[in-house]
């Protein structure tokens, strides 16, 4: 790295070779290190000053409506669990089901909601992707296991009060 | 200007309007004086490289570790930690009947929790009642700043008031039912 200041008790004669030597080893020092010390979300950011800051591409699916869909949804679990707790989940299936898909749906909302503000893609370009498609496997691998057990067991409701009175 | 990098600023505005006679001499002194301080002439494109080197030392100001502890951001979080909590126990649990519904299935589980001592089963229902019932409570909070209510912040905190109220209440009678 150049400095920018040498306080060398040099003689003005050699002033001339110093500069030329400085104005090079500068020169040569910028077109390396500019572009190599850049570390996504490190202190030192891509390209200049001057440089226009880049923006996502602006999208209203994963903008408004993915806003209005995670309220609509949250909303809608109110009713559902106040009627999973005074009604039983065999008797209604059909509840059953839905307050096992809105559920697991808001946890996948919420999920994601933590890893793009924790780890996002941006800062971390390898381990932000990762976690997201991990989360999607996840989520789909939690559906069918819900399925299975709503299915082939007593269901979310029935397990909860089971357990709850055991 | 060079001049002014090394603080020679001064003794340039002297030079400037010193008599037009000595003023050729006067400049020489000043540029070049009797300690030997080197001045670098520098293309405008290190600037960058120097811009960079000094914001890799540039420390960070703390921030988390010194935010005065407060309902509204400690509510927050609660909000998250107990979501995530709670939607890792669906998760984990979905994912374990997916792998071994024998070992997961219901009738398992009902009776490994029967067969536990009486003391277990109330802390158990505490530490999955209190963050469901905070979450919820919480999460009509969040409902209502989005329709527009209680968003100053007396609002937020008398709603935030009421939302610890209603978990303390709620968790009481889960466990007790």
């Amino acid at each position: 790295m150049a400095s920018s200041m040498l306080l060398r008790s040099t003689l003005p004669r050699t002033f001339a070779s110093a500069t030329g030597r400085n104005v090079l080893r500068s020169a040569l020092q910028v077109r390396a290190s500019s572009t190599a010390q850049y570390v996504p979300g490190g202190p030192i950011i891509k390209g200049t000053v001057n440089d226009p800051v880049e923006f996502p591409h602006p999208s209203k699916v994963h903008g408004s409506y993915h806003w209005a869909f995670e309220r609509l949804l949250a909303a809608s679990l109110v009713p559902m669990t106040a009627a999973a707790f005074v009604t039983s989940g065999s008797s209604y299936p059909v509840l059953d089901g839905l307050l096992g898909l809105s559920l697991v749906m808001h946890s996948h909302i919420g999920f994601d909601s933590m890893v793009v503000d924790y780890v996002h893609k941006r800062k971390f370009p390898i381990i932000g992707p990762i976690l997201t498609w991990t989360l999607r496997t996840a989520t789909v691998g939690v559906l069918v296991g819900v399925y299975q057990f709503n299915t082939n067991d007593i269901g979310l409701t029935e397990l909860i009060a089971k357990v709850w009175t055991a | 200007m060079m001049s002014a990098r090394i603080g020679l600023g001064s003794a340039t505005r002297r030079v400037a309007f010193a008599p037009v006679i000595g003023r050729n001499q006067t400049v020489l002194r000043t540029l070049i004086p009797k300690r030997g301080v080197q001045i670098q002439s520098l293309p405008p494109s290190a600037s960058e490289e120097i811009l960079n080197a000094q914001r890799l030392k540039r420390p960070s100001s703390p921030h988390f570790t010194i935010y005065q502890p407060q309902l509204t951001w400690l509510g927050s979080i609660a909000n998250r930690v107990t979501g995530g909590a709670l939607s890792a126990l669906l998760y984990g649990f979905s994912l374990a009947y997916l792998i071994a519904p024998d070992t997961f299935d219901s009738a398992h589980i009902v009776e490994f929790v029967a067969g536990l001592p009486d003391y277990v089963k109330y802390t158990g229902k505490v530490i999955l009642a209190a963050p469901f019932t905070f979450h919820f409570w919480n999460g009509l909070r969040h409902l209502s700043w989005d329709m527009g209510k209680f968003l100053s912040l007396k609002g937020a905190y008398r709603a935030g008031y009421a939302a610890l109220g209603a978990t303390v209440i709620s968790t009481v009678a889960l466990v007790l039912m």
